[in-house]
């Protein structure tokens, strides 16, 4: 970067007022994220270095250093509920901008009515994610589901979707997939109509399929969107908690259990706050890291996505 | 090349029934199931649409659980943390358009990194401070956080909306005496109105929907909010499917209004900046 000539001017006592004003405005933010964010982070780390089982109150909250850490570093369930986090990021992620990309080219045709196509894709971001999962545990519930009911029809054995370990992982990545390409798709719209027509007229001109012209186009015009819908389905997948929890609640045993459930298992149900906290802290590294790119992409890309 | 017109039309039709069944069909089908009996719903092989509608499943929704006491939960806890969301994020967002802060990008950039802090880890310590505070199964226990986790998003939502406001406006206020508050107030919050709405509608819609939160910090049956209310739902044997299902299109039908209604907002509040790049 070339050093630009700075003009330093001394602020009017008017700008100044204004400056104070502004912090003033700006205050009441600031003050909600240090009461909800930042002061329960100082916390959070606090605790991960303690034992502290709400269970045994009468053992106090003594400092006993990386215990926590090792101790996660040794228990296999954690391992186990990491590799399925992993799994649905795999899995999920690119799934959901597939199908969000596919949704996005077939709701950007010039449709003269409007409404039904946006709201179909409004629709699953708007629900709850764990109605998703619930409609979901519903269609793939063995005797009565519409899945199994659909398989039956084509003259297929019924399937024990959700009780069967690799099944259940199958069902979720379907009801997450669902869940989520709408919004993927929304982002990816908006891209796809910032992309000048007058490149496929050209193209059209020079006798381009319209297989070409996706692969020459379309992609590497809307690679901003995908990237950033890429991020920030990553950032949400590493927390996916919802879903599983209304479809399987972590079962068979704990064949689908993430991460996120783990810690909230450990929080809320074995009151084990020093364990949980330090398992909170391994997933907060990790999005961190994964923000720290989103955030790095904003700021060379003016593309922005809000949610 | 072109198409014949028959085929274009078709297109357009396969295109807009894929997406509009692909968003409808699980809404439409639970719907439908809301209207079976109980027998109905346990035979095989399973029917599309009701033989002998009923209601039933509606009146027990409110006999069998105190769901009018989720919705209320869920409206009020929306509402006031949206109240709080958006009144907080216009004075941040006027701060950072109007008042020469320094690096207002920077500011803004930190109001995002530390919001996307995963919620679950956050989850923790929130449930240690709300229990200290005695908040645990109160709304405040979620209207402070939620009105955090849409900070960012109505932040820039306003700010965009703002920086369209020609300063000659407020300026013009102020010399017929009004103050910098006053001139927010009467002058930019009513021209950006749709910006406002926007912010308010997208923060009320997370706010309905967070389950993680609710489930850890509100979850007596008193306290509980929709989507903690429904999923929580347990039947003595199995999983109580027909109250269920009146339960969700009760809960999906007030949202999908809102929604419907505002639909061309929200698709531009969710894509804030447009890809402009």
């Amino acid at each position: 970067m070339s050093a630009t000539p700075v003009v330093r001017h001394r602020l009017t006592k008017l700008e100044r007022a204004e400056q104070r004003l502004g912090w003033a405005l700006l205050a009441p933010a600031f003050l909600l994220l240090v009461g909800v964010v930042l002061y329960p982070v100082v916390e959070l780390i606090n605790q991960s270095f303690r034992f502290n089982q709400l269970t045994m109150p009468w053992m106090g909250t003594p400092f006993i250093g990386f215990d926590n850490y090792t101790k996660a570093l040794g228990d296999p369930r954690f391992w186990h509920a990491t590799l399925n986090t992993l799994i649905f990021i795999i899995v999920t992620v690119p799934g959901a901008v597939i199908v969000g990309l596919g949704l996005a080219l077939l709701a950007n045709k010039p449709f003269t009515v409007k409404w039904p196509v946006r709201l179909g894709l409004l629709l699953p971001w708007a629900l709850p994610l764990v109605f998703a999962g619930l409609i979901f545990r519903w269609f793939f519930e063995y005797n009565v589901g519409l899945v199994n009911a659909v398989i039956k029809m084509f003259g297929g054995q019924p399937l024990t979707w959700l009780s069967d370990p690799t099944l259940a992982m199958i069902g979720i990545f379907v009801a997450i997939i669902w869940k989520t390409s709408s919004f993927v798709a929304l982002v990816l719209l908006a891209g796809l109509q910032t992309i000048p027509k007058s490149l496929y007229e050209a193209a059209e001109v020079d006798g381009a399929s319209s297989w070409q012209q996706f692969w020459e186009i379309t992609l590497p015009m809307l690679r901003p969107a995908i990237v950033v819908a890429l991020i920030f389905r990553t950032i949400t997948a590493i927390q996916t908690f919802d879903i599983p929890y209304a479809m399987t609640n972590g079962g068979p045993g704990d064949a689908t259990e993430t991460l996120a459930m783990y810690i909230h298992k450990n929080t809320i149900d074995f009151l084990d706050i020093g364990y949980g906290s330090a398992l909170a802290v391994l997933m907060f590294v990790v999005s961190a890291l994964v923000t720290a790119v989103y955030l790095r992409h904003t700021q060379r890309n003016p593309a922005r996505v809000a949610t | 090349m072109t198409m014949p017109r028959f085929n274009k039309t078709a297109v357009l039709w396969i295109a807009a029934l894929v997406v509009a069944v692909n968003g409808f069909f699980p809404a439409l089908w639970i719907l439908f199931t809301s209207f079976k009996t109980e027998t109905e719903l346990m035979r095989v092989p399973i029917t599309i649409f009701p033989t002998a509608p009923t209601f039933e499943n509606y009146i027990r929704v409110f006999t069998d659980q105190p769901i009018h006491l989720f919705l209320w939960n869920s409206f009020m806890v929306a509402t006031l943390s949206t109240l709080l969301c958006v009144t907080v994020s216009a004075l941040a967002a006027y701060a950072l358009v109007r008042l020469r802060m320094p690096s207002p990008g920077l500011i803004l950039t930190t109001l995002l990194a530390i919001t996307m802090f995963p919620l679950i880890s956050l989850m923790v310590p929130l449930f240690q401070v709300m229990r200290s505070l005695e908040l645990l199964n109160t709304w405040w226990a979620l209207i402070l956080p939620y009105a955090v986790l849409s900070m960012p998003v109505c932040t820039m939502v306003l700010v965009s909306f703002f920086q369209d406001i020609p300063a000659e406006l407020e300026n013009a206020a102020m010399i017929d005496g009004c103050s910098r508050i006053g001139a927010l107030w009467h002058v930019v919050i009513p021209l950006t109105a749709p910006g406002v709405f926007t912010a308010g509608i997208l923060a009320f819609v997370n706010a309905w929907d967070e389950f993680l939160l609710a489930l850890t910090l509100a979850p007596r049956v008193s306290a509980r909010t929709v989507p903690v209310g429904i999923t929580l739902y347990q039947g003595e044997f199995a999983f109580p499917w027909p109250i269920i299902s009146a339960a969700l299109v009760i809960a999906i039908v007030p949202i999908s209004i809102l929604i419907a209604v505002f639909q061309e907002r929200v698709v531009g509040g969710l894509t804030q900046g447009g890809m402009k790049g």
